[in-house]
């Protein structure tokens, strides 16, 4: 052997230097090994990790891929039951009439709003089943029948608990949907169908709305008076230009834009396409709506209006999620029908439709935006936030940082 | 009431009733299945298991805590896709393994496999900011009734690391000190056998030295490599020898110097054994060698899915080490500089981990020091892209 200073330390030459030893960051024991509950236990991973039972195995002709799709979907399930969690605990807050303390509006947005990133989690995760081929799906796909997505209870307490009508379901939705269901299921489905929804919830929170007292602010009184006179001004101004086909076609966008308005304040009208089920929300709730959009830059409609925004936002994502399985299945099975015996594709595609979005009148207040100098004014008072009778004693007599848990 | 066209059905509470069209809608068609027996949704998933595994330890304590059920779900989540990546690379082993994969039809299958790897990584790195809805002050809530619950004590997270071929040895001291202390019984037989088993790397390693072309009584890849850059180093040097003294001749002889050193590194067998030994290299010098090779012939149809191979496992190399560094900025923010829950010292021990000791095919990237001009590169004979 040379005297070559790197031959002779073959095997695990690595050892840790005095520096690397004394380093702050190796520090600390395992506290494992001294009792108490540990990270398996914790999460039930003997139940969670051993709930993966191959069909194809089952039946002598195991499938690599079948694995990856049993556990797709119940990751799926699991975040339902997450978002169910979360939104369950904001519709709480609004039936024990909790809202009424504004404090507890920055809890109902942070929920609402983990509920969307969950969703946009649950969009990516397309992306990781599509890895399968549709030939390997063939190989498995017969040992499946007739499971299917459709028999999802969390799915359907999902949809609605947040407020999707029985009667917008699309034909084989609103026929078959229940039969999925018995007994214990059963009876869930349908109390999550008699309980308030989200929706409900919203409708009446948003009647509530500071400054729709017509006693009080007037908020539609004044709008409606300021519109009227807008218009007004507008046709004059239009009037006195000299005849033109520019001046014809501003005519007749002035008209377009005055039967909008006109047809906003007609509450009989609204009456009428709500129980068609063309409109969801009140009409006072629609005042409320507006309201809070028009003054969201006033402190006390801030959150508010950031939940006006997440509510949009699920509905958003949840058709999202709807185009993204209906693209994804149409890969896999084109164009036949599903195991649980709709037609397949063609169903799933139909679900993907403005019926299934519960705060559409929300998306649709953009017809009723108007020039900022038509919004009425406040004045200070109007909009402070809450000091009624209902709330003083919680501010003044509560010792801050006593959080109020479930 | 007035003659309105509109007023009078406000009795009907339910009037969009599905038009004619509607009803003979095709996509509307369908009976439903599950009222006929087989196995159901809810059955097939064991839903029962899975969605019934949610138990708050603040609630049981009698403190209930609303966001520990994030907790909980968030990490069920992660140890099924790692059950799932656990089930792809074992059967990407086992091909290995049972030396399927000299069938060269299997390489499909081996690359879409580590491809999928790949992509639930991302999924994985995507799925903290989900997590990070929580507030440091909603997680110290129910943080107490933890403990000593850690994801140090994630079995399958170590066996990941076992079976993709992290190296005992290159584990940061407290790792090393401490994870198998975790498991008994079963799970410690089960991570003891992954540590014994072939690991992924050393599959790939004894995969990469059978690269046709290295044999030195064949198209003798290496040989030919070597005096082709030997020539090619030459006849720069002369180039610039030839030019007239100035500070930018000296700035590129000293770098042509630099790379005359690296390529004399490269070809000297005994150094490469030298830092194998230290830790500091991981592949063969032979199977280097099968690298290289298939990095410059990659566009040959026979190394053009191999080529996507080492792609996928540097992708598993970066997006692990990518998950790792996601892990530590959300634990920043929950716990600041406290300690784990397993005893840990938390920030500063996940911290550490983010290094280049955990990357399995670091050598992969460190090819990238030995390109060469186009030119330079060995031509093939038609012999050698030929499939079998």
């Amino acid at each position: 052997m040379s005297g070559c200073p790197f031959l002779g330390r073959k095997l695990f030459t690595s050892k840790p230097s005095q520096a690397e030893e004394e380093d702050e960051s190796q520090k600390g024991i395992n506290k494992a090994t001294k009792g108490g509950i540990v990270y398996g236990e914790y999460l039930q991973l003997d139940k969670v990790l051993n709930a993966q039972v191959l069909q194809s195995q089952q039946k002598g002709d195991k499938i690599h891929d079948e694995h990856l799709f049993i556990v797709t979907h119940q990751a799926y399930e699991l975040w339902f039951k997450q978002i169910l969690w979360e939104l369950d605990s904001v519709r709480d807050l609004f039936i024990k009439k909790h809202v009424r303390d504004e404090r507890n509006m920055l809890k109902v947005v942070s929920r609402i709003h983990r509920i969307t990133m969950i969703f946009k989690l649950l969009v990516e995760q397309f992306a990781v089943l599509e890895t399968m081929t549709a030939l390997d799906f063939f190989d498995f796909r017969e040992y499946l029948s007739p499971a299917s997505g459709f028999q999802s209870l969390q799915f359907r307490l999902l949809e609605a608990k947040i407020g999707v009508a029985d009667h917008l379901r699309v034909p084989y939705n609103r026929r078959h949907y229940r039969d999925n269901f018995h007994g214990q299921e059963s009876e869930t489905l349908l109390s999550s169908e008699q309980e308030p929804t989200l929706l409900q919830l919203v409708e009446k929170w948003l009647e509530r709305t500071p400054g729709l007292e017509n006693d009080g602010f007037n908020f539609w009184g004044k709008l409606q008076a300021n519109i009227e006179e807008g218009l007004k001004m507008e046709k004059h101004k239009l009037e006195k230009m000299e005849d033109s086909e520019v001046k014809e076609d501003l005519l007749a966008e002035l008209n377009k834009q005055t039967e909008i308005f006109t047809a906003l304040f007609d509450p009989k009208r609204h009456e009428h396409l709500l129980s068609k089920g063309e409109l969801r929300l009140s009409y006072k709730a629609l005042q409320g709506a507006l309201m809070i959009n028009f003054y969201r830059e006033e402190p006390r409609f801030q959150v508010p209006f950031q939940l006006l925004t997440a509510l949009m936002e699920i509905d958003t994502l949840m058709t999202k999620w709807r185009y993204n399985h209906v693209c994804m299945v149409h890969r896999m099975i084109g164009s036949k029908a599903g195991t649980g015996g709709s037609s397949g594709y063609h169903y799933l595609r139909s679900t993907v439709s403005d019926r299934y979005k519960v705060f559409v009148d929300l998306f649709n207040l953009t017809k009723f935006l108007v020039p900022r100098s038509w919004v009425p004014k406040l004045n200070p008072t109007h909009l402070a936030f809450q000091t009624d009778e209902l709330c003083k004693n919680r501010y003044v007599s509560e010792r801050r940082g006593i959080e109020e848990k479930q």
